[in-house]
C-alpha cells in the first residue's frame, strides 16, 4: 500500500514541471556558477559567515545584545541547515530511483522491496552526506548546540564554508590539489625530520639538563618550530649535544621551505592559462551574442581588430600557446585550445551564447574541420570559413557552412579591377576598405518611412549617393540596383547610401 | 587621360596567382603568366593557360626574356611568397622606369616595403575578406550590396568613364544630367580643373563636367556602354 502510493507519487512528481522549474531554480541558485543570481547568494552568504564570526569575536570581551544572540542562534542556523537540506535535495533525484526500482521490478514481475528502496536512497544521500564540502556545512551548524561550549569553536568552520563562495579561493585549493603527490612527499619528510630531530633532542636534554623540555612534546613543538625557520626562542638546546642537532635541522628547513615554494610556484606557473580561461568563462557566462574567432594570426587580428570598433562581444581561441598569449595581451578574451574539439564550444555554450564562429586560421583543412565541428554541435550558429582552395570552398558550403571567404579571390577581383580601371579601383578601394571619412553604410527604414516613396527621402540633399536598396523576400536578401524614384519602401528595406560618416550618422536618426 | 593596358603580365602562379588569372582571364584580359617554380607551370598548363613560361627573378636577362613592354603590359606581382615578391618589384622597377607594377602583400609591413621597392600599387590579400567578414556581421545589407556591384561575376560594375572634348556632357554641370534614369549612379569624379584627386558627389559640389575628367560611376553592363558612347562621341 505504502509502496503503491510512493510509486504514484514519484510518477507524479516527475511528471510535474513545477517541481521541475523549482528544482531547477534551487539547483541554479546553489551550484550553477553561470547562473547570475547565484552571485547575489554567494555575497549573501559570506555575508552571513561573517556577521556570525564576528559575533564569536565580540564574545570574548563583551556581552552579546540579546537581540544579536537572537540573530546568531536562530536565523544563521536556519539559514545553515536549510541550506544543507536543499543541497541535499538537489544533489539527486529520489522520484527517478523510485521509478527506476520500480520499473526494474516490474521487468522481473516482482514486487518493490520497501527496504532495498531505502537502501539506495539512503546509499545516494550519504555520498552527499560524505563530500568534504558537506562536512563542513554540517560541521559549521554544530554551533547552535549551545550546551557544549568547545563547540563555539567551530564557528570557525562557517569561514571554511566561505569557501564554497568565494571561487578564487577554492581554484587555490584545487591547484594545490594538483601537487598532491608532491605535497605529502614533503610533508612526510618534514614530519619525519621532526620525528627524529624531536627525539635527538629529548634524548640529549630532556633528563633535566634544559629546564623548557619536559615531556617528548616539548621537544616536537620545538623541532617544528625550528625546521621551519620559524625559531620563537622560547626553548633552545643547553647542550653542544642539541646544538649541533639544531644546526642540522635548520640546514633541512631552509631546503624543505624552499621546495615548497617552488612547488606553489611551479604549479600557479602550470595553471595560470587555466586560471585565465576559467576567468574568460566566468565573464561570458553573463554575454551572449557572442562572435569566436578561431586563429589569431594575420586574418584573425584584423577581423578581431575590426569587430572591436563595432563593440561585438569577442572570444579568441587559438591553439598556439604563445598566439592565445599576444590575444590576451591585446585586450581581447582569449582562451588557448584547440578549436577542432567540441569541448571548448561546449565550455562557452554552444546552444545559447554563441552566435557566430569565424574560421580564421591559416590552414584550409583546419578551418574546414572547425566549421564541421561547431555546424554538428548546432546548427544555428552562422559559421564562416575562410579557404584557399575552390574545391574545399565547395564542400563546406555543401556541407551548410554559412558562407565561405576566400581572401585570394576577393583580392584578385580588385586587382582585375584595378587592371580595366585604375581611377575606379581607388574608390572601390577607398570605400570597400573604409579609408576615408567616406563610408557605404546601410540605413534601417524605420517605422516613419515605411509606405513612403523612395524620391520622398531627398537623399541628395542630405549629401548622400544612394546606390539602391537591399530588400529580405523568399530568396534572402537582394540588392536592387538604383530603384525607380516611386519604390514603396517597406519594413524590412536597407538604404545603402555612400556619404561622409557625419552626413550618414544623420540621416540614420532621422531615418528612424 | 589615362591609357588602356589591355595586356598583362601575371608573375607567380601559386594560390593567390592563380585566383588572380582567372578573374582577369574573365574579364578579358590578354595575359602572359611567368612563374618560377616548375609546379606552378604545370599547373599552369593544366589549367589551360596558353601563355606560360618559366623565369628566374634573380637574373635580369631571364626578366628580359619575358618580352615585356612597359608601355604596354600591366605587371603584376603575385608569387606567393612576400620575399620573392620584394625582389621582383625591385627588379621590374629598375629594368623598368616606366612599368606600372601591382604587388600583392600579406601585410601592413610588407605593404611598405613593396611600396618602397617601387610597385605602383600594393594590394593587400586579407584586405577585402576582413573587411567583408566584418561587414557580415554588422552591416549584412553593405556586404550584400558589395557583393552584388564589386565581388560577384554579374554585369552590374563599377567603372570609370572620361569625358571626351565636344562630347554631349561637355561643359554641363553635373547636377543638370539625370544620370539616375539612364541606369547609372555617379559615385566620383575627377574635376581637371581642381587637380589629380578623385572626390566623391557626396561632398554636395556642383561639378562642372569638361574635356578629361573621369567621372566613377556604377551600373549595368549595357548602360555604363550607352553612356561611354555618349561621353565620348559628340
Amino acid at each position: 500500500m505504502i509502496t503503491r502510493l510512493l510509486v504514484r507519487f514519484a510518477y507524479f512528481i516527475s511528471g510535474s514541471r513545477r517541481y521541475g522549474r523549482i528544482k531547477g531554480f534551487f539547483y541554479d541558485l546553489l551550484e550553477n556558477d553561470r547562473y547570475p543570481y547565484k552571485r547575489w547568494f554567494d555575497f549573501f552568504m559570506i555575508f552571513i559567515i561573517l556577521s556570525s564570526v564576528f559575533i564569536l569575536v565580540i564574545e570574548v570581551k563583551e556581552p552579546v545584545p540579546q537581540w544579536l544572540d537572537d540573530f546568531d542562534l536562530y536565523f544563521v542556523t536556519s539559514i545553515f541547515i536549510s541550506e544543507y537540506l536543499l543541497r541535499m535535495w538537489v544533489y539527486s533525484d529520489v522520484h527517478k530511483m523510485v521509478i527506476r526500482l520500480y520499473e526494474e521490478a516490474q521487468f522481473l514481475s516482482q514486487p518493490l522491496s520497501l527496504p532495498r528502496l531505502f537502501g539506495v536512497v539512503l546509499k545516494d544521500k550519504w555520498s552527499y552526506v560524505t563530500t568534504p564540502s558537506a562536512i563542513i556545512d554540517l560541521i559549521a551548524i554544530l554551533p547552535s548546540y549551545r550546551q557544549i561550549r568547545v563547540l563555539r569553536i567551530l564557528v570557525l568552520f562557517r569561514a571554511f564554508k566561505m569557501l564554497r563562495y568565494a571561487r578564487s579561493l577554492s581554484s587555490f585549493l584545487f591547484i594545490l590539489k594538483s601537487k598532491k603527490f608532491e605535497l605529502v612527499t614533503l610533508l612526510t619528510l618534514t614530519a619525519f625530520f621532526v620525528f627524529i630531530a624531536g627525539i635527538m633532542l629529548y634524548v640529549f636534554e630532556g633528563d633535566n639538563d634544559n629546564p623548557n623540555i619536559h615531556t617528548l612534546f616539548d621537544a616536537f613543538y620545538w623541532a617544528l618550530i625550528t625546521i621551519s625557520t620559524v625559531g620563537y626562542g622560547d626553548i633552545s638546546p643547553v647542550t653542544p649535544e642539541g646544538r649541533v642537532v639544531s644546526m642540522l635541522i635548520i640546514m633541512t628547513g631552509i631546503g624543505l621551505i624552499s621546495f615548497l615554494t617552488s612547488i606553489i610556484v611551479s604549479s600557479f606557473g602550470e595553471r595560470l592559462s587555466e586560471l585565465r580561461e576559467d576567468r574568460v568563462m566566468q565573464e561570458v557566462g553573463k554575454k551572449s551574442e557572442i562572435i569566436v574567432v578561431c586563429g589569431f594570426g594575420i586574418m584573425g587580428r584584423k577581423v578581431a581588430a575590426g569587430l572591436e570598433q563595432e563593440r561585438s562581444e569577442l572570444i579568441v581561441i587559438d591553439a598556439d600557446e604563445a598566439a592565445a598569449q599576444r590575444a590576451h595581451a591585446m585586450g581581447y578574451r582569449s582562451i588557448c585550445a584547440d578549436a577542432t574539439r567540441s569541448e571548448v564550444f561546449e565550455r562557452i555554450g554552444v546552444q545559447e551564447r554563441i552566435r557566430e564562429v569565424l574560421c580564421l586560421t591559416s590552414d584550409d583543412e583546419q578551418n574546414a574541420f572547425i566549421a564541421i565541428n561547431v555546424k554538428s554541435l548546432n546548427t544555428a550558429i552562422r559559421v564562416t570559413a575562410r579557404v584557399s582552395d575552390r574545391e574545399i570552398a565547395d564542400k563546406l558550403r555543401y556541407a551548410g557552412v554559412d558562407e565561405v571567404i576566400l581572401p585570394e579571390e576577393l583580392a584578385a577581383m580588385m586587382g582585375a579591377v584595378y587592371a580595366g580601371e585604375p581611377v575606379a579601383f581607388e574608390a572601390v578601394r577607398s570605400i570597400v576598405l573604409r579609408r576615408e571619412d567616406e563610408r557605404i553604410d546601410e540605413v534601417a527604414v524605420g517605422m516613419r518611412l515605411v509606405g513612403k516613396e523612395l524620391w520622398e527621402l531627398r537623399t541628395a540633399m542630405h549629401r548622400l549617393v544612394l546606390l539602391g536598396v537591399v530588400r529580405n523576400d523568399e530568396q534572402g536578401s537582394v540588392f536592387h540596383f538604383n530603384p525607380d524614384d516611386d519604390w514603396p519602401l517597406e519594413a524590412s528595406d536597407k538604404l545603402i547610401v555612400l556619404g561622409h560618416s557625419s552626413a550618414v550618422d544623420h540621416f540614420k536618426r532621422k531615418a528612424q | 587621360m589615362m591609357e588602356r593596358k589591355q595586356a598583362i603580365v601575371l608573375f607567380g602562379y601559386g594560390k593567390f596567382g592563380r585566383a588572380m588569372y582567372s578573374r582577369l582571364k574573365h574579364d578579358g584580359f590578354g595575359i602572359r603568366v611567368a612563374t618560377m617554380l616548375e609546379q606552378n607551370h604545370t599547373d599552369a598548363m593544366d589549367d589551360g593557360v596558353t601563355d606560360v613560361r618559366r623565369f628566374n627573378p634573380k637574373h635580369n636577362d631571364s626578366i628580359r626574356a619575358l618580352g615585356i613592354d612597359p608601355g604596354r603590359h600591366l605587371l603584376y606581382c603575385a608569387m606567393d611568397h612576400t620575399a620573392n615578391n620584394l625582389f621582383l618589384v625591385l627588379s621590374l622597377r629598375e629594368l623598368y622606369h616606366d612599368a606600372t607594377i601591382v604587388a600583392l602583400s600579406n601585410s601592413e609591413e610588407n605593404t611598405r616595403k613593396l611600396r618602397f621597392a617601387g610597385a605602383d600599387t600594393v594590394i593587400n590579400i586579407y584586405d577585402a575578406s576582413v573587411e567583408q567578414m566584418v561587414n557580415a556581421l554588422t552591416r549584412p545589407a553593405v556586404r550584400e550590396a558589395l557583393n552584388t556591384i564589386i565581388y560577384d561575376r554579374n554585369d552590374l560594375k563599377i567603372a570609370e568613364i572620361v569625358i571626351e572634348p565636344a562630347s554631349c556632357f561637355d561643359g554641363k554641370r553635373v547636377g543638370e544630367i539625370d544620370f539616375r534614369s539612364k541606369g547609372v549612379v555617379v559615385i566620383a569624379i575627377i574635376d581637371k580643373e581642381l587637380g589629380e584627386e578623385l572626390i566623391y558627389l557626396s561632398k554636395g559640389v556642383d561639378h562642372k563636367l569638361d574635356a578629361g575628367d573621369t567621372l566613377v560611376v556604377v551600373g549595368r553592363l549595357k548602360e555604363l556602354e550607352a553612356l561611354k558612347k555618349r561621353c565620348e562621341t559628340a
